[in-house]
């Protein structure tokens, strides 16, 4: 194991030296960062992100394996424990099957599908999107930034700019975020909870729909938020909110503004008046931090 | 050679497997780094564990930008400041103990979130709410992480 953690023996020092370390370490560390502000100043010019995407793809199928292998571990952890936890999971995974089963009878369908695949037949057959399935492969190891890694890439249609969306048991199909960048089998997505992150969006309220601007806002302490909608507008707690589809059309030095309209958001929490617009803070429908599995939207009918 | 792999892995392992629920993953590889290099400048031949300490920074920060999505050099240049600071404020000092390893770990940790908020984060860095969601869950990781890895390093190292 020693070898493995150094190229050459190390003995540790047993009397006080006085002797301070000299300072070729100090200029190697000065140089080693020089090279790094380097790598950072090239990769943001695009010059290695190529490299980078490659070698993220690389090392992608053992990431997946081993975010699998997380969740499995995360579902025997988060299992009921005690007899009573069990007995009261027992009865409702009963009621849940007997439904399914009456469910699957009316609608006469010979097998149930997997749970990924069925959801997006579900969502494609509700919303005029064509989708492809991925599975997330790496979340960010920093608070900095709201980033995921998914396992598809140009190689199956993604493009830059493209709509993410997931789908809670119990929720709509919602969105989840934007595609960033692309490798042929991997891809980056921002998370609509990323500061980073604008999406022009609609409030529904009574029949009426306000426009307004949802940013994230993980990096401040919460979830969402959706500001610059119409002073005058009625809006109020518990009121949807979806794409709008005009990120566009709004004129955002962004690179992300190609989400298609009508893409569930949020739902509203809690209204923050004053300035010359409202704001609200949203609760969004998907928790972009517990998804496993997305669909990318590729286009959607006309 | 062998150590790039081990850094791999373990860059592996600290973005799947140690994600926690705070939304970031425990910073596996700044403890290794840091404990690293406490125990390379306790060593007989300081310029040697201090390289190395270097060395496993650098290396480590390449691997979490690859993994992480960051652009190439981010994460191995907020290690490398960290592991400058702490080889440098412990060049002197004879590190025996828990409470060496702890200070330099708050040390570094509080460098390395901060140098990665100021890299990353896009606009002006919002102090406050990057302290209350990033600087302080993350040192505290890094803090509950330090005893254990560093004794076990130290342990390995000597064997």
């Amino acid at each position: 194991m020693r070898d493995y953690l150094d190229d050459r023996s190390l003995r540790l020092r047993r009397e006080r030296s006085d002797q301070p370390a000299s300072a070729r370490p100090f200029v190697l560390a000065g140089v080693l960062c020089l090279v790094a502000l380097s790598l950072i100043y090239l990769d943001q010019q695009g010059i290695i992100s190529p490299l980078r995407m490659l070698l993220q793809q690389a090392f992608s199928p053992a990431a997946l394996q081993l975010t699998g292998l997380r969740n499995h571990t995360e579902d025997l952890i988060g299992a009921p424990r005690s007899e009573d936890d069990l007995r009261a999971t027992i009865t409702a995974l009963e009621q849940e099957v007997s439904q399914l089963k009456a469910e699957n009878l009316r609608l006469q369908q010979a097998q149930v599908e997997n749970e990924s695949l069925r959801q997006q037949l579900q969502i494609q057959r509700e919303q005029p999107w064509h989708l492809v399935g991925a599975e997330v492969t790496v979340r960010p190891p920093d608070a900095g930034r709201q980033v995921m890694l998914i396992a598809r890439g140009s190689a199956d249609g993604v493009q830059v700019g493209m709509a993410v969306i997931g789908q809670d048991p119990s929720g709509p199909a919602a969105l989840v975020g934007v595609i960033e960048s692309v490798g042929t089998h991997t891809a980056e997505v921002l998370l609509i909870t990323d500061v980073s992150s604008r999406i022009s969006a609609r409030v529904m309220h009574a029949g009426q729909a306000h426009l307004g601007l949802v940013q994230g806002q993980w990096q401040r302490g919460s979830r969402l938020s959706i500001g610059q909608v119409d002073r005058s507008a009625a809006i109020s707690p518990g009121d949807a909110v979806v794409s709008a589809g005009l990120t566009g059309s709004l004129n955002l030095q962004l690179d992300l503004a190609t989400v298609p309209a009508n893409i569930p958001i949020g739902s509203i929490e809690e209204i923050n008046p004053g300035g010359q617009g409202q704001s609200a803070e949203l609760r969004p429908f998907v928790n972009p931090d517990q998804v496993r599995y997305v669909w990318v939207i590729l286009n959607q009918n006309e | 050679m062998g150590y790039i792999l081990l850094i791999g892995v373990l860059a592996l392992v600290q973005v799947t497997l140690l994600r926690t629920p705070l939304g970031f993953s425990a910073p596996l590889l700044l403890v290794i780094t840091i404990c690293r290099t406490l125990i390379g400048m306790g060593a007989a031949f300081r310029d040697i564990g201090m390289v190395q300490g270097v060395r496993w920074a650098f290396y480590s920060g390449l691997m979490l930008d690859i993994l992480a999505a960051t652009p190439l050099g981010t994460h191995a240049f907020a290690l490398l400041l960290a592991t400058i600071t702490v080889a440098f404020a412990t060049r002197r000092l004879r590190i025996e103990g828990p409470l060496l390893p702890l200070l330099a770990m708050l040390v570094a940790s509080l460098i390395y979130e901060s140098v990665m908020a100021l890299l990353i984060q896009p606009g002006p860095v919002m102090w406050g709410d990057t302290l209350r969601v990033a600087l302080i869950p993350g040192t505290l990781l890094a803090l509950i992480m330090t005893l254990p890895i560093f004794f076990l390093l130290r342990w390995m190292l000597r064997a």
